[in-house]
């Protein structure tokens, strides 16, 4: 696959890779939440599909099972489901990521029989007992890969699986270099594209990919931005969303976004025994506003990449109905405007096209008050 | 925006609604019906539908002004706690009072009470503080309950708590974030106690040791041990009111229903507030004794029971008198809700140890605790709802919360359809919020209730009474 093609506006669910991932009989393990450790179904000989809509924003049948108070992504997702787009799944990995995903998981399973469904129960503090404890219930889902798919997850699966993700993060980190000069080689929308791709393949292949195109990128001299621009907020997958915004003349030059950086901003020590590491790497670095009493390491890691990567401003976006973010953005922009950095919070509806009318006339205002201006 | 902010000097909620509570402490003990029509005269027309909701029928008259003379006397308790040094904590009303009543040092104040009092008694009810949180920028999508019950600590002057609790990480998100959002911002210390979503022995065995942390933090924050004496007088008067509990639920199976609907607001504010203390006892005792007298006597408010109903998840508490007092006048009982649905364990009072794995048992399977943070909260919420509305005799259950309840909206459809298979017993949906009336006003709610009633649930029972009846029946009632 050509990074052109990979960049190319994804519209199907069921893409080519993981059609002919299945049509050489592999199997296939959706997951929605990033604190999943992809690196267990890898190792289990599995290929990990991050669970998303890509801009269908159909609900009609979600609608009939959640309620319009439910967030429209989760919303979305389900109806991906229902309408049969998501047969291909083999399996389901559920977390207790948020009200609305539970819901939305917890009618998946009413209506869906799937070959394995696992209920990885993340605990909402990083302490000694709850790490324990996420540690055991990595040994089950492990344990429960094995025996629904006959497979054998050897340790060293693991670590070489570990190795793989490791080295997309590392990629990641600098293709977001890339995006953090003055003159961005990159812009936001084509790195979410990027790991929108990305979280429905292998690690060696999003790797590849990663590289084929930094390497297609190095040297070229990119625009001056009107405004650099960072994205703060929950999962979305809305590239159309990126392009609007970049399309005013700004560049989302950095982000805090569940499918973006903070899917990256861990890094899995190389001692010890493989589940442990993963259960210490990933329960410490959610940074995601489900996590309790760490608001204070969400906001160090949100003002270091702001003041990294030179921001003028910070759009916190978040889909209608979600408490965690709503909560959190008031806090989030009271602490960055007490440093100095505008924000703008955001409530949309998912990838409505009349949002984008609406959104893109208070991004513009945003980029005027900035000095940002095209 | 700048932190604690005044809105205007002695506007707190609190403060305000004790005012008031005051007034109604010097009522004389046998209001008449003359006293009640004069006082709801006197009142501004928001507070009419509190003072009738409580007051209007007699069977309930003398105990609501009890139990509401009794509960200004443990709110000017809170008060007077702090003012003697001791440490005021707000904690959610999914969780049981009894672990703070237990320390020396520490008074309980649950959030949701204080938000449910100032809605029922503040001119303007809770909406001046929903507001108010608007303004800082926070989401509409939240708890009314919980948001008008922390924002007067954003606007003082008032009562402040010296810390917050909250159980809720991960079962309730409105619940969990505006009150970690309320300590990050007033930077007042949080406890938070987490339930794994996990309901084997090992969730259990987890969670045991999570409470016993949490104790432990309790303590050397507020510089008191929980001493086992303390902690067994409170279990035993929490175990009192047990007993009486389980009279009130089987005293709920009679037909008609001789509780009155109004109890279980009362049970409510009982279990959130007052349980381990000799004021629950003796209100759950007159509770009690008027609903076996209304049962010895056939009493009931209407002509006939015209229907039985279980709430499957919570009450509208904005207007006693439109929600509690109207249905209970066309006939229509409340069997009670998510919130009256208790387990309480076999308790061993021999050690602190055995005593403490019975309170963290009670904690765990509280109500909304129990299937919010259910491994599977649609087949928890389902089994347990299904359970009560059974065992109570229901003829139908109304749904009715508020916007802010992702968790069991997000499966609601389920649970009608589930409720419909397993026991045949139709379920209304409504939208609305308990305390906000501007959501969903109470007469589109009576309303919807009362087609509901006519249309579904009513013809529903006299299809069963000819089909009881039989050929000969269907006879006679064609004849006739």
């Amino acid at each position: 696959m050509d990074t052109a093609t990979a960049l190319g506006r994804e519209t199907e669910i069921y893409n080519d890779y993981v059609k002919e991932w299945k049509a050489a009989g592999g199997k296939v393990v959706g997951y929605s939440c990033v604190a999943t450790p992809v690196e267990i179904v890898e190792a289990a000989g599995l290929l990990p599909y991050r669970i998303k809509a890509l801009g269908n924003a159909e609900t009609e049948l979600a609608d009939g099972e959640m309620s319009l108070f439910n967030c429209s992504f989760c919303r979305a997702c389900l109806q991906l489901c229902l309408d049969g787009t998501y047969d291909f799944l083999d399996g389901l990995i559920e977390t207790n990521g948020c009200d609305h995903l539970r819901a939305m998981f917890e009618n998946w399973q009413h209506r869906k029989k799937l070959d394995a469904f696992y209920y990885l129960k993340v605990p909402h503090f990083f302490r000694d007992d709850s790490l324990a404890y996420f540690e055991e219930q990595l040994g089950e889902l492990k344990g429960l890969l094995e025996e629904k798919f006959s497979s054998r997850v050897t340790d060293e699966a693991l670590d070489e699986a570990i190795r793989g993700w490791e080295t997309v993060r590392e990629r990641w980190r600098d293709l977001s270099a890339l995006r953090e000069q003055d003159r961005p080689a990159v812009s936001g929308s084509e790195a979410l594209a990027l790991e929108v791709k990305g979280s429905s393949m292998l690690s060696r292949d999003f790797a590849a990919l990663l590289q084929r195109f930094m390497e297609e990128r190095k040297g070229a001299p990119g625009a001056r931005p009107a405004a650099r621009l960072m994205l703060c907020g929950p999962a979305s997958d809305e590239v159309e969303w990126f392009e609007e915004i970049e399309r005013l003349g700004a560049v989302v030059v950095a982000d805090a976004l569940c499918f973006g950086a903070r899917a990256f901003s861990r890094s899995v020590p190389e001692e010890g025994p493989p589940l442990r590491r993963l259960a210490e790497t990933y329960l410490s670095s959610i940074f995601c506003p489900r996590m309790y009493k760490e608001y204070p390491r969400r906001r160090e890691l949100i003002l270091e990449t702001a003041r990294r990567a030179r921001v003028d401003g910070v759009i916190y976006l978040y889909n209608k109905f979600c408490d965690l973010h709503g909560v959190d953005s008031v806090l989030v922009r009271r602490d960055l405007e007490e440093a100095g950095i505008p924000v703008l919070v955001l409530e949309k509806e998912y990838s409505a096209r009349a949002d984008i009318g609406r959104v893109k006339t208070r991004v513009q205002a945003f980029m005027e008050r900035i000095g940002g201006a095209a | 925006m700048e932190k604690g902010f005044v809105m205007r000097e002695g506007e707190n909620g609190f403060e305000r609604a004790m005012g008031i509570l005051e007034m109604i402490y010097k009522l004389p003990d046998n209001l008449s019906e003359e006293d009640v029509e004069a006082m709801k005269n006197f009142v501004f027309p928001e507070l009419q539908h509190t003072v009738i909701g409580l007051l209007e029928l007699p069977a309930d008259r003398e105990l609501e002004l009890f139990f509401f003379r009794l509960l200004l006397g443990v709110f000017k308790e809170a008060q007077r706690a702090q003012e003697e040094g001791k440490k005021l904590v707000f904690i959610p009303f999914t969780f049981p009072p009894e672990i703070f009543y237990a320390f020396d040092n520490i008074f309980p104040l649950c959030t949701e009470i204080v938000g449910g009092l100032i809605t029922n008694i503040c001119y303007g009810q809770g909406e001046r503080f929903w507001d108010f949180a608007m303004g800082l920028g926070l989401p509409d999508s939240l708890c009314s309950a919980n948001t008008i019950g922390t924002m007067p600590l954003f606007m003082g002057p008032g009562i402040r708590p010296d810390a917050i609790v909250y159980n809720s990480a991960g079962s309730c998100n409105p619940n969990a974030k505006i009150h970690a959002f309320a300590s990050d911002y007033l930077g007042i210390p949080q406890f938070v106690l987490e339930k794994p979503v996990d309901e084997s022995a090992r969730g259990r065995e987890l969670y045991r040791g999570y409470m016993k942390r949490f104790i432990r933090e309790l303590e050397e924050w507020s510089g008191s041990e929980m001493r086992e004496e303390r902690l067994r007088e409170v279990l035993e008067k929490s175990y009192q009111a047990v007993r009486l509990y389980h009279e009130y639920w089987e005293l709920k199976k009679a037909r008609p229903c001789p509780v009155p609907n109004i109890f279980s607001m009362t049970l409510l504010v009982l279990r959130s507030q007052l349980w381990g203390r000799q004021e629950a006892v003796d209100v759950l005792q007159k509770m009690v004794d008027i609903s076996k007298e209304r049962l010895r006597k056939g009493e009931y408010t209407a002509g006939e029971e015209l229907a039985r109903i279980y709430i499957t998840y919570i009450y509208w508490l904005f207007d006693f008198s439109g929600y509690f007092t109207w249905l209970e006048k066309q006939g229509i009982s409340i069997l009670g809700d998510i919130l009256a649905i208790h387990f309480f364990p076999e308790m061993d009072f021999s050690t602190k140890e055995s005593m403490l794995e019975g309170l963290a048992d009670i904690a765990f399977d509280y109500p909304m605790t129990r299937q919010m943070g259910g491994e599977s909260i649609s087949l928890r919420w389902l089994d347990d709802v299904a359970w009560a509305a059974q065992d109570l005799g229901a003829d139908a259950c109304v749904f009715g919360g508020v916007h802010a309840c992702k968790h069991t909206l997000g499966t609601a459809a389920f649970f009608r359809r589930e409720m419909m298979k397993r026991l045949g017993l139709p379920t209304l949906m409504l939208t609305g919020d308990v305390f906000d009336k501007r959501h969903t006003p109470m007469e589109i709610f009576q309303e919807e209730v009362k087609t509901f009633v006519e249309q579904v649930v009513a013809r529903k029972r006299a299809q069963a009474r000819r089909k009881k009846a039989g050929p000969s029946g269907d006879a006679a009632a064609e004849s006739g």
